[in-house]
């Protein structure tokens, strides 16, 4: 190859530098900006700095410094970036809940001791605290772990690469993972999605760490396959066509993303795993037309679902997506395409419920002989974002609590309507950071598998962001999937955390000097102490 | 092989991903707010009103509803009513929801309508809320309360009081009884407030409080329709004021019943001049023209003065429409045509004939104007917390609704009430009209009527007042409209 690869020449031309300092002054920056963000929430909501500032801001000062530590002297050559962006979002996310979780107003004590009648809220500001704090634990421990990537046989020792050699065995674990909450017993529908398993008390969704699994499984596999399945079959006009044998890894991917599809009704899980699939096929092989099935093997997957009768609700979603209106608080997919409304203020809704109808807009859909669905949420979320405008309420200020999940699936529309338009680009440009930080340390990493691992992990957060953040903004058919380190949830933060300390870890190993010859025989026999 | 060129492109989509998000919250936040803002499903508005004061409701000067902090969080601004009974036909409630001019001028009063937003761009920019602007009412707030005291002293039944500048429209006075105090449904009464409203709302009965008797609430005219019937017959039969006309005893031909006189001597004892027969108030006169010119005539002819349909009397804000129907829906829902028989008792205001006390006002005004009546408003003017003026009432013709010269006949007809006819109690009170005492069936108190105009040369306010109960128009509204035109008249 003559002309040298853009890793290369990135590797080139940057002086390796250790970027402490700079992780550092972020890192306070971010502190800051999230011990601002608890104390204007107290400030508006109950006109006192929170007395939960010490706790909360204190813990996550502490947290944040630990981790520093812990970057600063086991991975020294990180890239400066992401852990104070993971800690901003981690605080801002966290900032969001503690304003939701109306149980650390001092209105609702007052009206508590008062003996009113209160607004249930399900935000839990405390947990979520407690899951920071498990998360950056782990954040910490997988940086500790992760060590002497030179030395991936060194005892004790897992690197991401170690992880290729048990690629079959994280693939199987994955799919495990993804078939949790179908199993009777630990399985636990909350909300609606079947995503969620009971264990120790403690509700887990496997799904987020499943998503990692499969990062690592499709990296190791397409490693091993890559050079096969780059070959060019015949070719087309401008299409090269695979061989067809190479075909049968996408095929039972396809089958498994439609089978997530028809199982859990889960259209935005499915993309984002077959999304992951295809990014991660075409960066392994560099054919365009391998994407090209993969988007052709998608759309005819889709379009067959809208045609099965059972899944109607795949028509209804894009429906409720073009127009949610006739939806509100509930509305009626006829056959014929026409939606009749069955919300409280319509009479069969009335009817049903004055028979002591415990979901009376699903009876009424029935005895019309419809499909049921609310759009009250999807709006309501979109009211939140239109009260926002462009500079927002001010924290503490919205009343973004109008909107049912309001601190997850939703939590991004909430910070829309107390930041407004100006918090939401700074958001999204945190998480564009992260994700270009991500991929330039794959461009950096030197072993095809690490590249894969980390394209893979950067693009799969691209992919998440868009499709819930997309779903709440209505620019794509809503799907619940958590906002990575703002929604409220335990499993979410701990696989982020994990995913953000891989990162760090391959960007040091990318980053730090290539070991020097070394001239010195009596130096060789010395460990690294890092 | 390297993986580098794929990588880049795939960071190219992951970033071309995140542009397209911007670019909705962009479109979202940024063009779309207005539209989700005042989206019909949007529940926020009815909390948010609280947050700010909303502008004051002042008439002649003085300030009548006002908005003060409830020193709470939710609602912070409560709404105070001065003399609340006094002034809520006009004002009505606000408690979130609102009605009247507080309902009318809503937007204005709580600072989100483009009148005021376009002017304080810059508040919008830095996200302080514009400030509701004032409202300052047509009332004469005197006047009001005389009327007020006057209708509501008279009867323990309904009661209700119009009073409107003839060459403006200004509505001056509009009285009512039984009334309801503001106050009492305002938001910082909170819950109570909303159940009180509840209560009023669901009264039983022929009184309820939320409905004004004033402009939204019909009555028979009885005799006051007279004016409207002799206009119609003068503008299209070529009577005049002397043309003699029969007074005498009228069968009416489906039943073979008499049309009662109230009095079968003085003009009403066979024949007389119409100024004569109209000034003692002669039935059989009346019933007879109505008979002879047909319901249809009567129609067109009263809908010139306001009758049969409804019209905005503030915007989204309109009067109860009063009606001389051609035909009505009986309790099956079949249309019953108004026979002869029904005719000649429209005539006289009576049958289905029903008007609001605004409505009779404004006849009134057409005779006192030349035959042109005046768009009646009740809001004068609304100026901005800086003192710019937002809007001004301007006067326009709402229709002709007779000749000129019919109109001077027809107030020199109403000025012999006075001298000559029904209301010779109320001479020297410098006032003209007409009485009526309508029957309103078997076991209800009569709706006794006074409506005319003052002063009684170049006449400037015409007014009509209407009581329940025993006795006459003359004696039981004649003298609370004397009064009221007197504290009209008096500045």
């Amino acid at each position: 190859m003559t002309m040298t690869s853009i890793g290369e020449q990135i590797r080139a031309r940057l002086p390796y530098q250790r970027r402490n300092a700079a992780t550092l002054v972020l890192l306070i920056f971010a502190m800051v900006l999230t011990l601002s963000a608890f104390a204007e929430v107290g400030l508006a909501r109950d006109g006192n700095v929170p007395a939960g500032l010490f706790v909360y801001g204190g813990g996550l000062v502490v947290l944040g410094l630990v981790a520093y530590a812990v970057q600063a002297k086991f991975a020294p050559y990180a890239d400066p970036l992401l852990l104070p962006l993971a800690v901003a979002l981690n605080g801002i996310g966290l900032a969001m809940i503690y304003r939701l979780d109306l149980d650390t107003s001092a209105d609702r004590k007052v009206a508590a001791q008062a003996g009113r009648a209160l607004i249930p809220d399900e935000a839990n500001a405390p947990t979520q605290l407690m899951w920071t704090f498990v998360g950056i634990a782990l954040f910490v421990a997988a940086v500790l772990i992760m060590r002497d990537t030179d030395r991936p046989d060194a005892k004790l020792s897992f690197t991401p690469k170690t992880a290729q050699r048990y690629t079959y065995l994280i693939g199987l674990s994955a799919i495990i993972l993804l078939l949790l909450p179908i199993v009777p017993g630990i399985g636990a529908q909350i909300n609606g999605a079947r995503v969620w398993i009971r264990v120790a008390g403690f509700s887990v969704q496997p799904g987020e760490f499943a998503k990692l699994a499969l990062v690592v499984f499709f990296a190791g596999y397409l490693v091993n396959k890559r050079q096969a399945m780059s070959l060019i079959g015949k070719k087309i006009g401008p299409f090269s066509i695979p061989r067809m044998r190479d075909l049968g890894p996408i095929l039972i991917i396809w089958f498994f993303c439609l089978g997530v599809l028809f199982v859990q009704k889960d259209l935005g899980t499915a993309l984002l795993y077959f999304g992951l699939f295809i990014s991660m096929l075409y960066i392994a092989t560099q054919r365009v037309s391998w994407v090209v099935i993969g988007v052709g093997l998608l759309a005819v997957g889709i379009f067959v679902a809208t045609l099965l009768p059972f899944m109607g609700h795949v028509n209804q979603r894009i429906d409720i997506w073009q127009n949610p209106k006739p939806y509100f608080d509930g509305g009626c997919l006829l056959d014929s395409g026409r939606v009749v409304p069955v919300n409280p203020d319509t009479e069969i809704y009335k009817r049903f419920k004055e028979q002591g109808d415990g979901s009376p807009g699903f009876s009424a859909c029935a005895e019309l002989g419809g499909s049921y669905a609310d759009s009250a949420q999807l709006m309501k979320g979109l009211f939140s974002l239109g009260e926002g405008g462009v500079l927002g309420t001010g924290l503490g200020q919205g009343e973004p609590w109008r909107t049912p999940l309001s601190f997850s699936d939703f939590i991004f529309d909430s910070l829309g309507e107390e930041l407004g338009l100006t918090g939401l680009m700074a958001l999204l440009l945190i998480y564009a950071i992260i994700v270009q930080r991500g991929f330039k340390t794959a461009v950096a990493a030197r072993d095809p598998f690490l590249k894969l691992f980390a394209g893979g992990v950067s693009f799969v957060v691209a992919l998440q962001v868009f499709v819930i953040v997309g779903g709440v903004t209505k620019l794509i058919p809503l799907t619940g999937l958590t906002t990575p380190f703002l929604s409220q949830g335990g499993s979410s933060l701990m696989a982020n955390w994990i995913l953000i300390a891989i990162l760090v870890r391959m960007s040091h190993d990318a980053r730090k000097p290539a070991p020097q010859a070394i001239q010195d025989e009596g130096m060789t026999q010395i460990v690294s102490t890092r | 092989m390297n993986m580098d060129k794929p990588l880049r492109r795939v960071a190219i989509f992951g970033m071309l991903l995140f542009f397209g998000l911007m670019a909705q919250v962009n479109y979202v936040q940024g063009s779309q707010a207005k539209a989700l803002q005042t989206d019909s499903a949007n529940t926020r508005r009815f909390s948010e009103v609280f947050n700010s004061p909303r502008g004051q409701i002042t008439a002649g000067g003085q300030v009548i509803v006002s908005s003060s902090p409830t020193g709470k969080d939710n609602p912070k601004y409560g709404r105070d009513y001065k003399d609340g009974l006094v002034f809520s036909p006009v004002t009505g409630y606000f408690n979130g929801g609102a009605s009247k001019v507080e309902l009318a001028y809503n937007s204005l009063l709580g600072g989100t309508d483009p009148r005021i937003t376009r002017q304080r761009w810059f508040d919008a920019f830095i996200g302080k809320k514009a400030e509701g602007a004032n409202v300052e009412l047509a009332l004469n707030p005197s006047a009001q309360r005389t009327a007020y005291r006057l209708v509501k002293g008279n009867t323990t039944r309904r009661a209700g009081a119009a009073v409107i500048d003839v060459k403006t429209g200004a509505v001056v006075v509009l009285a009512s009884s039984a009334s309801f105090d503001p106050n009492e449904v305002a938001p910082q009464r909170e819950s109570k407030g909303g159940k009180r409203l509840a209560e009023l709302d669901a009264a039983k009965g022929a009184i309820k409080p939320l409905i004004d008797n004033a402009m939204s609430q019909t009555f028979p005219p009885g005799s006051t329709f007279k004016t409207v019937t002799a206009a119609i017959a003068m503008d299209t039969q070529g009577l005049n004021s002397s043309s003699t006309v029969p007074t005498g005893q009228l069968i009416l031909p489906e039943s073979n019943r008499p049309l009662p006189n109230s009095h079968d001597t003085g003009n009403c004892a066979g024949s007389a001049p119409l100024r004569g027969a109209f000034a003692e108030s002669c039935n059989t006169t009346f019933g007879k023209l109505a008979m002879d010119m047909g319901i249809e005539a009567l129609n067109k002819g009263s809908s010139k003065f306001g009758f049969n349909k409804r019209f905005q009397i503030e915007p989204d804000l309109s009067p109860a429409e009063s009606d001389v129907p051609i035909s009505v829906r009986d309790a099956e829902g079949k249309q019953i045509r108004t026979g002869a028989d029904g005719t000649a008792r429209s005539g006289i205001g009576q049958e289905n004939v029903r008007a609001t006390p605004l409505q009779m006002a404004m006849v009134a005004a057409a005779v006192a104007n030349g035959g042109e009546i005046m768009q009646p408003y009740l809001v004068q003017k609304v100026t901005s917390k800086e003192g710019n003026e937002l809007y001004g009432a301007s006067p326009k013709v709402y229709s002709k609704a007779m000749k000129g010269d019919t109109a001077d006949q027809l107030a020199d007809m109403m000025r012999a009430v006075i001298s000559e006819g029904t209301a010779k109690n109320l001479a020297g009170r410098n006032i003209a009209g007409k009485t009526g005492t309508a029957e309103q069936g078997a076991g209800n108190p009569n709706a006794r009527w006074f409506i005319g105009f003052g002063p009684s040369e170049k006449p400037r306010y015409a007014f009509a007042v209407v009581t329940e109960g025993p006795g006459s128009g003359g004696e039981a509204a004649g003298p609370i409209a004397a009064s009221i035109m007197a504290q009209v008249l008096s500045k």
